[in-house]
């Protein structure tokens, strides 16, 4: 008897969202491709949510159902107001050319930095400046990042994941020496 | 028993007759809380993977978006085991969750 009901009162409830359900037309100005012809739909149009760590999402509240995506550029690139990079420390200060070994002062400063931070776990990236190859400049960043991660791990942090992004990442231009030494870096992502 | 249930009826259609008349404005939440949805209070769900979402209980709605590195990677933090939500997730509403 339970089921039958609420089977009825299901079909009641559709029924009357359908009828009330009517479709408007989206204007043209509601997309980004101010000339595209109108096209037949609902307006959704979201709002911004900024998640803990500075992040946008695309946010809607239909009435009933609430909707979230989160906001990226086309190339996939989350849209950030701040990041959680939490240190980029410069790899010539770590690292001689070439060599993924870090220097006694370096491992020293790396350990009180892990030992200090309070993340849950870390994210470390390293980058490398645009001279000698692609292919090289991808192996000898994993491998700095990954002798940071081991110095982390040694003072008991969490490594989330380790990456080498090699020269394709840039943060500045490579065209001046300036620009090249601060390229050559490995990022720390605190999570929190 | 007959009668709880027809209470439960006009119930749900007074609230469905507010709700579903085409929402204008999808960027405010509305009824008995409402407020612009960019007071959102979220926690983080842990998927199947070991990856974060960031995880938001309003009371009617729920949220549920990926957490993203600045490279647009997942982020799998490890603050707690798979298929687990942690932190203020059900804080933003006032409005009581039975379920």
């Amino acid at each position: 008897m339970t089921t039958k009901y609420s089977k009825a009162v299901l079909a009641g409830i559709a029924g009357l969202a359908v009828a009330l359900h009517v479709p408007t037309m989206g204007s043209a100005a509601d997309g980004d491709q101010g000339n595209a012809p109108a096209t037949i739909g609902e307006a959704y149009v979201p709002t911004i949510w900024v998640d803990p760590d500075g992040c946008e999402h695309w946010v809607m509240d239909d009435g009933w159902e609430g909707y979230m995506t989160p906001r990226v550029t086309r190339d996939g690139i989350p849209v950030c107001r701040r990041g959680n990079t939490c240190a980029v420390m410069n790899s010539d200060q770590l690292f001689a050319t070439d060599s993924a070994r870090i220097s006694a002062q370096g491992k020293a400063r790396l350990a009180e930095f892990f030992r200090t931070a309070g993340a849950t776990s870390y994210v470390i990236a390293g980058h490398t400046d645009s001279r000698a190859s692609d292919e090289y400049n991808m192996r000898l960043s994993l491998n700095r990042a990954n002798s940071v991660a081991r110095v982390a791990q040694g003072v008991g942090a969490r490594i989330a994941d380790v990456r080498g992004y090699g020269e394709r990442m840039p943060k500045a231009s490579n065209r001046s020496a300036a620009g090249m030494r601060e390229n050559r870096r490995v990022e720390i992502i605190c999570l929190r | 028993m007959r009668l709880a249930n027809g209470t439960a009826l006009v119930i749900a259609a007074a609230i469905l007759a507010a709700c579903v008349d085409s929402k204008g404005d999808k960027t405010v939440d509305r009824g008995f809380d409402s407020k612009p949805l960019s007071q959102l209070k979220a926690g983080i769900w842990i998927d199947p993977t070991g990856c974060d979402h960031w995880i938001i209980d309003d009371g009617v709605e729920g949220y549920l978006s990926a957490r993203l590195d600045k490279y647009g990677k997942p982020v799998c933090s490890g603050a707690a085991p798979p298929n687990t939500a942690i932190g203020p997730y059900k804080s933003g509403s006032a409005v009581s969750d039975p379920i």
